[in-house]
């Protein structure tokens, strides 16, 4: 109830900051009688008391049988992949698809529960695969990275 | 009698070989997604899209492709419900009930074939209905201006909220969000850059591609994280794999009732499979009453749900191709697939590009047949790939998504925003906010608006063309409805709660 409480909180006051960056959206000069802002704020407006409905009166979350509740180890973890998913978007272009994909790959395996070394050789070769699969049969050009040597 | 013409032109767009092994690859992937945890039909879906494109496949194959993988995610998905008792999708947990207990005696390949069977029948019986009544709703929709389309967007969305029941709110919520997100970029009438920030990566707006997969697939690995117990032998599938004649025979019945009611409620926006699956499953317990075995291995329990999920998975094709406003979450991202083409589904799609129409249909056919083929060679290989751990599973998932989302633009802002939004849809998730409507609400939103101001532009600004003709007041009517459902439900939950009071 609490969590929901914030959350609508927290969304409604984007909303409102939202709203006032919208405020001064008018095109130029214009042919038709709705501008650029009339639909964003009205997005804006209904969900904003939606949201306020919800801070009063949040419903009660059902959670599903196999759902365990959420404690301090599962938030590392969950913090730990957002973490690496980061990284991950942070080298792709420097390192090049296949040793970022390697470096996040292998915590990754770790991080649900695989053993150090089936987890290197299976995201190794995933890495190498996955990018000849791609940049090569499907033409979906990936960055080679640091690797850019090895190719000539 | 012009409509078998354009199906027969259909079929031979469908039946060149290119087409063919495209819906054969499609069927062949779709099952395999579906089969995984964590990936469903949005991701499949949503991840082929840049692919595709990339392969530069000609827009009729290409939707064949999403169409073939379509259907083989919503055949995955019964795999594991059968063989593990673990739903793969929301749609398949009906799916359970009777089709682990079947497996349990012994009868897990009857279940898997007959299954198919049902879904085959269901998807036969929506694609017909679609072949009838599709050319006549274009026809019918070819009438509509902007006023008319801008109520009807309206309309689906409310659907949604009124359609799913216990949490109305936290549906139109989530829908608004939705909406918000499409208008993020610059803005296509007057040139004004909307909520960019001045990044110039937003210029264009949020790509598709990118909030679904964030929205899907990266909330998914999160939550993937919190399932730490070790997934369930699968039931090994042996013995008879085909059902015989006599256990079709005792669900043909079921079949074609749950075939047409499937296919109503897919081409009803916002009620989809789930519904379709739960309120077959119901409805069939009813009719059966005490002679059935249902919750124990009842064929009849298995057919039930497997038809009307195959059925109303082709008939959320109809508003989406006829009408261009899709009724679920899996069309949402195809008309986000088909606008990558510049093909804008509509009711002039019937006449302009009939063979994409037709040959989608066609191809609908000959993707269903596919799969029932499949089904009994590949089963043994299907179950093996359910063995495959999270920790070999999850990081390929998660270098999939960055390779779709990186395919579209070629940026790395793209998933840094992917992120972004998987962390956002993870805390969606926790909240219990249903994340379709967000993506349904952001394919509507650019259209909802355009259509709004172009009807204000014609009116010169005059609310009135928004509820004058006919059709749009019947719409409103409608809406209103929809709109009242759920205040009627909880009213109605509220008075029994109160009697069961009184009586003790």
């Amino acid at each position: 109830m609490l969590l929901q409480r914030i959350f609508a909180s927290v969304l409604l006051l984007a909303c409102v900051g939202l709203a006032l960056m919208a405020w001064p959206y008018q095109a130029a000069f214009s042919y038709e009688p709705v501008g650029p802002r009339a639909f964003p704020l009205l997005m804006l407006g209904l969900m904003g008391v939606a949201l306020l409905y919800m801070v009063f009166r949040p419903a009660p979350i059902k959670h599903s049988e196999d759902e365990p509740p959420l404690d301090r180890e599962t938030l590392t973890k969950i913090g730990i992949c957002v973490l690496l998913l980061l990284v991950f978007a942070g080298l792709f272009e420097p390192l090049g698809f296949i040793l970022s994909s390697i470096l996040i790959g292998i915590p990754m395996a770790r991080l649900y529960g695989g053993r150090w070394l089936p987890s290197i050789v299976v995201t190794t070769l995933m890495a190498i695969g996955l990018y000849l699969l791609f940049d090569r049969l499907m033409d979906v050009p990936l960055p080679l990275g640091l690797l850019d040597v090895l190719e000539n | 009698m012009d409509t078998l013409g354009y199906l027969g032109q259909g079929f031979g767009v469908a039946l060149s070989p290119y087409n063919l092994v495209t819906a054969l690859t499609g069927t062949l992937i779709g099952t395999v997604v579906g089969l995984l945890p964590g990936l469903g039909p949005i991701n499949g879906v949503a991840l082929l899209i840049p692919i595709a494109f990339a392969l530069g496949l000609p827009p009729e194959s290409a939707l064949i492709l999403l169409a073939a993988v379509y259907l083989g995610c919503e055949y995955g998905g019964r795999i594991s419900s059968i063989l593990l008792n673990i739903p793969g999708e929301a749609s398949t947990v009906m799916t359970t009930l009777d089709g682990y207990p079947m497996a349990r005696q012994g009868l897990a390949g009857v279940a898997l074939s007959l299954s198919a069977w049902s879904s085959f029948i269901g998807a036969f019986i929506a694609t017909c209905g679609m072949v009838l009544f599709a050319p006549l709703l274009a026809k019918w929709a070819i009438a509509f201006g902007p006023a008319e389309y801008f109520v009807l967007m309206v309309f689906a969305i409310v659907c949604l909220g009124g359609m799913a029941g216990d949490r109305p709110l936290k549906t139109f919520i989530a829908a608004l969000i939705g909406l918000f997100l499409s208008t993020v970029g610059i803005d296509a009438n007057s040139g004004v850059y909307r909520f960019t920030g001045d990044n110039i990566h937003l210029t264009d707006g949020i790509q598709f591609v990118v909030l679904v997969l964030g929205l899907f697939s990266v909330s998914e690995i999160l939550l993937l994280l919190e399932k730490t117990h070790r997934g369930q032998e699968a039931v090994k599938a042996t013995g008879r794999m085909m059902f015989n004649f006599k256990e079709a025979a005792s669900v043909f019945v079921v079949n074609i009732r749950c075939g047409l009611l499937g296919f109503i409620m897919g081409v009803l926006p916002g009620a989809g499979a789930t519904l379709a699956s739960a309120v077959a499953y119901m409805t069939e317990k009813r009719i059966a009453g005490t002679g059935g075995k249902f919750g124990q291995g009842d064929a009849r329990g298995l057919a039930a749900p497997e038809t009307a999920i195959g059925a109303s998975a082709c008939g959320a094709l109809v508003p989406m191709l006829t009408l261009g406003v899709p009724g679920s979450g899996t069309t949402a991202v195809m008309i986000g697939a088909l606008s990558l083409y510049n093909i804008t589904p509509g009711p002039l799609l019937f006449q302009q590009q009939p063979d994409i129409v037709w040959g989608l249909i066609a191809s609908l056919f000959i993707a269903n047949i596919m799969l029932v083929i499949l089904n009994i060679p590949m089963i043994r290989i299907f179950t093996r790939i359910l063995a495959v751990p999270n920790w070999a599973l999850v990081p390929v998932i998660a270098i999939i998504t960055g390779i779709g989302v990186y395919a579209v633009h070629a940026t790395t802002f793209d998933l840094f925003l992917m992120v972004g939004i998987g962390i956002f849809g993870y805390i969606l998730r926790k909240l219990d906010f249903p994340l379709s409507p967000v993506l349904l609400g952001f394919i509507l939103g650019g259209l909802m608006e355009q259509n709004l101001r172009r009807a204000l532009s014609i009116s010169n600004g005059a609310l009135e063309i928004l509820w004058s003709s006919p059709i749009t007041f019947g719409v409103w009517i409608l809406t209103a409805i929809m709109l009242l459902m759920p205040l009627l439900r909880i009213w109605r939950k509220r008075s029994a709660a109160q009697r069961a009071i009184a009586d003790v």
